[in-house]
């Protein structure tokens, strides 16, 4: 059966809201007929136009460059992250993959290489060493709150969460030496949020230092850690072994998948207490609910706007036929706030114990660095309500965002009484 | 009650031992250690064996008859 993928197919055309008059009027951009994930009018209106594609238009469609599809419900990620086979991650995880992007491990793999590495880094993510390092995170949170909690205000992402992911996994996973770190940590934030003509600069200075921090462990006794666990290999399923640039591509993709997205998620937890005296009370009433609180702020915040994956065959998906060799990606911040699975997806709700969201991604790729992200997340909430249980946004300051594929803050200046 | 456990749709993001840590055992990567089997919930442990089942993203776990 031929299916109809025109736009009217996608959008309902008798609805007035989703003329494209209206949306370009409203949002600067028809964002259901021709997404655009680099569009700045997705980063002004970003709530408005995932909650409206969710409820709305669960299937979009991009013109830019080959052209995309996103979609948005939760059930629809499910199925194409859980299906590897029809779905592949080989050809990247952003649409219209510039050809001199280095290439990241294991991302960007599909079974069984994909396999071969996650079976061997698994065990050094996974809850209980993440358990084990608890206390040193909550020392590291309470160490950055010292420097700035007598002067009554912060610029939250500059002086706490930009800096603890990074100590965090250099500290204590992957081991890094500490008197490199205040470099490593400022080299990674330029190459992710300063000057769009550094950006690639930085990238290679921290690709280059982390290559040869490998190469000196290599030259070392083994620790039994994860940078062993990498440096010994995996071997594919052709029977060739891992070649020592997909070695560093792990270490690259550990480094980056994890800095930008828990910056993000710790800035929108600290803005939703911030904003919200009542759910910040809950909180204080009952620390036991801390940890559903995290599941909720980055069900509700993704950090991950959306990743993609290339069909290897022709297929459907809620009703729209796909060709092989399309691109489509999987909308993780409007599946969290999907309403087909949330009764009140806007609404944070603590209390409640049974949340579902695929923030960390669905089927073999699940987010490695699941485990750290929520026990940090927990740890942060804990330790920073204990350290100043009553905080704002700062008057006269507006959070500053930006957004792509990761949606991501900049600036957030918290205030308190001292 | 009964349940079963998906061997080829857990992908370890272990929300199913958060709310019933006395039904469901995590491995040391964070996966269901009993994927591929039907585990039976000891009584007075239906309700987190539930919500258990519930939180998983991946929708991995089934209540099974019997
Ligand atoms: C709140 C924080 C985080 C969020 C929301 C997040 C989200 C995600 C998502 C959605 C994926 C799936 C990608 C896909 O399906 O293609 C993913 C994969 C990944 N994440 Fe995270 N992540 C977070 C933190 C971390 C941390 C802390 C680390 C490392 C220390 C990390 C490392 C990775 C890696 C290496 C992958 C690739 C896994 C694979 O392809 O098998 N992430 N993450
Ligand atoms: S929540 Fe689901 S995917 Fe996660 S460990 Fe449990 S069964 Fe596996």
């Amino acid at each position: 059966m031929m299916m109809d993928n025109s736009p009217a197919r996608i959008v309902d055309p008798q609805d007035p809201e989703l003329s494209p008059e209206r949306l370009k009027e409203r949002f600067g951009r028809d964002f259901f007929r021709d997404f655009d994930i680099d569009d700045p009018n997705l980063n002004t209106h970003f709530h408005e136009v995932i909650d409206l594609m969710v409820q709305k238009c669960p299937v979009a469609h991009s013109k830019v460059g080959t052209g995309y599809y996103v979609f948005s419900t939760e059930e629809a990620v499910r199925k194409i992250g859980q299906d590897w086979q029809t779905f592949s991650s080989a050809k990247g995880y952003i649409p219209n993959r510039p050809d001199d992007m280095p290439l990241m491990i294991p991302v960007e793999q599909d079974p069984p290489n994909h396999t071969a590495w996650r079976r061997v880094l698994n065990p050094h993510m996974g809850p209980k060493v993440m358990d084990a390092i608890r206390d040193d995170v909550a020392r590291e949170v309470n160490a950055l709150i010292d420097k700035f909690i007598d002067r009554g205000e912060c610029e939250f992402i500059g002086e706490m969460a930009g800096l603890l992911p990074g100590r965090a996994f250099f500290i204590y996973v992957l081991g890094v030496p500490v008197v490199d770190l205040p470099e490593l940590v400022h080299d990674v934030d330029k190459s992710l949020f300063g000057p769009l003509d550094e950006r690639t600069a930085y990238h290679k200075k921290v690709y280059d230092y982390l290559e040869k921090f490998l190469k000196e462990r290599e030259a070392m006794e083994p620790q039994g850690d994860i940078v062993d666990t990498i440096l010994k290999g995996v071997t594919y399923g052709d029977g060739s072994e891992a070649s020592w640039e997909h070695k560093v591509s792990v270490v690259l993709d550990l480094t980056y998948g994890g800095i930008s997205t828990t910056i993000y998620a710790l800035g929108s937890t600290a803005r939703h207490l911030a904003d919200h005296p009542e759910q910040r009370q809950q909180l204080l009433d009952n620390p036991e609910w801390i940890e559903n609180a995290v599941e909720e702020f980055v069900r509700a915040y993704s950090p991950v706007v959306a990743m993609g994956r290339t069909c290897t065959r022709d297929t459907e998906v809620e009703g729209v036929q796909l060709k092989e060799g399309d691109y489509v990606m999987m909308g993780f911040s409007s599946a969290g706030r999907d309403p087909r699975t949330i009764a009140d997806p806007k609404a944070l709700n603590f209390a409640e114990p049974t949340i579902h969201h695929p923030t960390f991604g669905v089927g073999p790729h699940r987010c490695i660095g699941s485990h750290l992200a929520r026990m940090e997340l927990a740890v942060f909430t804990r330790e920073w309500l204990r350290r100043i249980p009553h905080f704002r946004v700062k008057a006269g300051t507006e959070p500053v965002y930006e957004t792509g594929f990761l949606r991501a803050m900049s600036s957030l200046w918290l205030s308190w009484d001292k | 009650m009964r349940m079963k456990i998906d061997e080829t749709l857990c992908s370890g993001h272990g929300r199913c031992a958060k709310f019933a840590p006395n039904v469901y055992t995590l491995d040391d990567s964070g996966y269901n250690a009993d994927v591929g089997q039907i585990i039976a919930v000891p009584s007075g442990e239906e309700d987190n064996a539930t919500k258990g089942r519930k939180a998983c993203p991946e929708r991995a776990i089934t209540e099974v008859d019997g």
